[in-house]
């Protein structure tokens, strides 16, 4: 039942001891009991939170893995995609249940992208479920904008210097996909085959896509 | 005379700025909720598309404002060697954000 | 050092700090995680709270707080704070329903034990 611990937050600290694994701690006691007034005042329904629950679990990498492999070999569709990112989604039943908006920034052998949240967490959920620890927290928020390179680098991505690299910080409305660049030796693949090496970390942007890439617990259907 | 030629916007209704303007991103130092992070503050950047429609600004929408005063935002984008004094990159390196109108004036 | 950089600056207003390297780590979420998020989407949906609003809530714990709670911590007591301003929750019948949530709790885990 408990999943491996919890590093949500910035600063190291000396842990409570471990509780009992069933024994619900003062936080989700919190949540049980907004849940229920809320529940309790009609306010919410119970059902509400079930189906919210089932539709990020429905929102994972793999959506956006093969809106990438779509745009990969259908050249039409792409340009659909990067005229208006949310439009293009919703051609294959993508919906945006926050009712925000979606660029999607194509790297190219020019310019890299790469993106961020710098104010909170800010990410392109509808499309690639929830962002990882590591977006949220303090090192990759606050050095992306200033130092993107090094930032890059301890990915083990090293980008040379005659590309450009676009750093997206988002603040309102927009979220943002990238597109990663095809890796050679992917003629003639089925969308589905060039889905499978595409992985949430390359559509943040910090890692390239290649044909070596496992098919990884990011790429898993929650 | 046609009746389409003599339509007129409300005020705040069509964009301020389109693409390829040079925009300045107010010294402006609000406290309470903001969305416009300090590193950007005072630079001027180059307004690379308008976002449609016209939307509720969201630093207002943070108090519980849920409609009224739509206006713009604008992706803009910024230079990181200017932004950033000891920046290690390349000279092209930019920043890409989104920022609502009442943000910006002409640079 | 300058009171005013402390009213001025949100505590999560770090875009250009000094920090450490970039540590991968990532967690599957706890279902009371899950059910935070969740209930996030729903209060937006019914504009209840929206998400704005939870951002400013959460930027309202203050620096101490945002650094000692993990994420869906600083949600859950933001949208506690929120509701008690909106006046839709009082702190009194929070108090009242965690203790009974608690004692449930317990009891189903001394069935359980």
């Amino acid at each position: 039942m408990a999943g491996p611990h919890n590093h949500g937050h910035d600063h190291d600290h000396s842990h409570d001891p471990i509780e009992m694994a069933d024994v619900p701690g003062y936080y989700e006691v919190m949540e049980t009991a907004i849940r229920e007034l809320l529940i309790d005042k009609g306010l919410i329904a119970a059902n509400d939170i079930r189906r919210q629950i089932d539709v990020l679990d429905s929102r994972t990498p793999a959506v956006g893995a093969q809106v990438v492999a779509r745009a990969w070999t259908d050249s039409a569709f792409k340009e659909r995609l990067l005229a208006d990112g949310r439009a293009g989604c919703e051609e294959l039943g993508i919906t945006f249940y926050d009712d925000t908006q979606l660029i999607v920034l194509e790297n190219t052998e020019q310019v890299h992208n790469l993106i961020v949240c710098t104010l909170c967490s800010c990410y392109p959920r509808p499309v690639l479920g929830l962002p990882p620890d590591w977006y949220k927290l303090k090192p990759y928020r606050a050095r992306a904008v200033s130092e993107p390179r090094k930032v890059l680098a301890e990915f083990g991505t090293v980008i040379r210097d005659d590309v450009e690299i676009r750093v997206s910080d988002s603040t309102a409305v927009v979220r943002y996909l990238v597109l990663p660049r095809r890796p050679a030796g992917t003629e003639g693949w089925s969308v589905d085959a060039l889905a499978a090496i595409v992985t949430r970390d390359a559509m943040i942007g910090v890692i390239p896509v290649t044909v070596e890439s496992p098919l990884t617990l990011e790429n898993e259907a929650a | 005379m046609n009746a389409l030629a003599t339509i007129l916007p409300a005020l705040d209704e069509l964009p301020a700025f389109a693409p390829g303007d040079r925009v300045h991103v107010l010294n402006r130092a609000p406290i309470g909720h903001y969305r416009v992070p300090i590193y950007l503050r005072g630079h001027v950047g180059t307004v690379v598309k308008v976002i449609e429609p016209s939307m509720i600004d969201n630093e207002e929408e943070g108090y519980g404002r849920n409609a009224g005063g739509k206006r713009h935002y604008y992706r803009v984008a910024l230079p990181l060697p200017k932004l950033w004094p000891h920046y290690q990159g390349a000279p092209r390196d930019e920043l890409h954000v989104e920022i609502f109108e009442t943000w910006l004036e002409r640079a | 050092m300058a009171t005013e950089d402390f009213v001025s600056r949100l505590p999560n207003d770090i875009g250009g700090f000094e920090a450490g390297s970039v540590m991968r780590v990532e967690h599957v979420l706890e279902p009371w995680e899950k059910r935070c998020h969740a209930l996030a989407d729903v209060l937006d949906f019914k504009k209840i709270i929206n998400t704005e609003e939870k951002r400013k809530g959460v930027e309202a714990l203050g620096e101490t707080l945002i650094g000692k709670l993990p994420y869906y911590e600083r949600w859950i007591v933001a949208f506690a704070n929120i509701l008690f301003t909106k006046t839709i929750v009082s702190p009194t019948e929070l108090a009242e329903k965690m203790a009974e949530v608690e004692a449930r709790f317990a009891e189903q885990a001394a069935e359980a034990g």
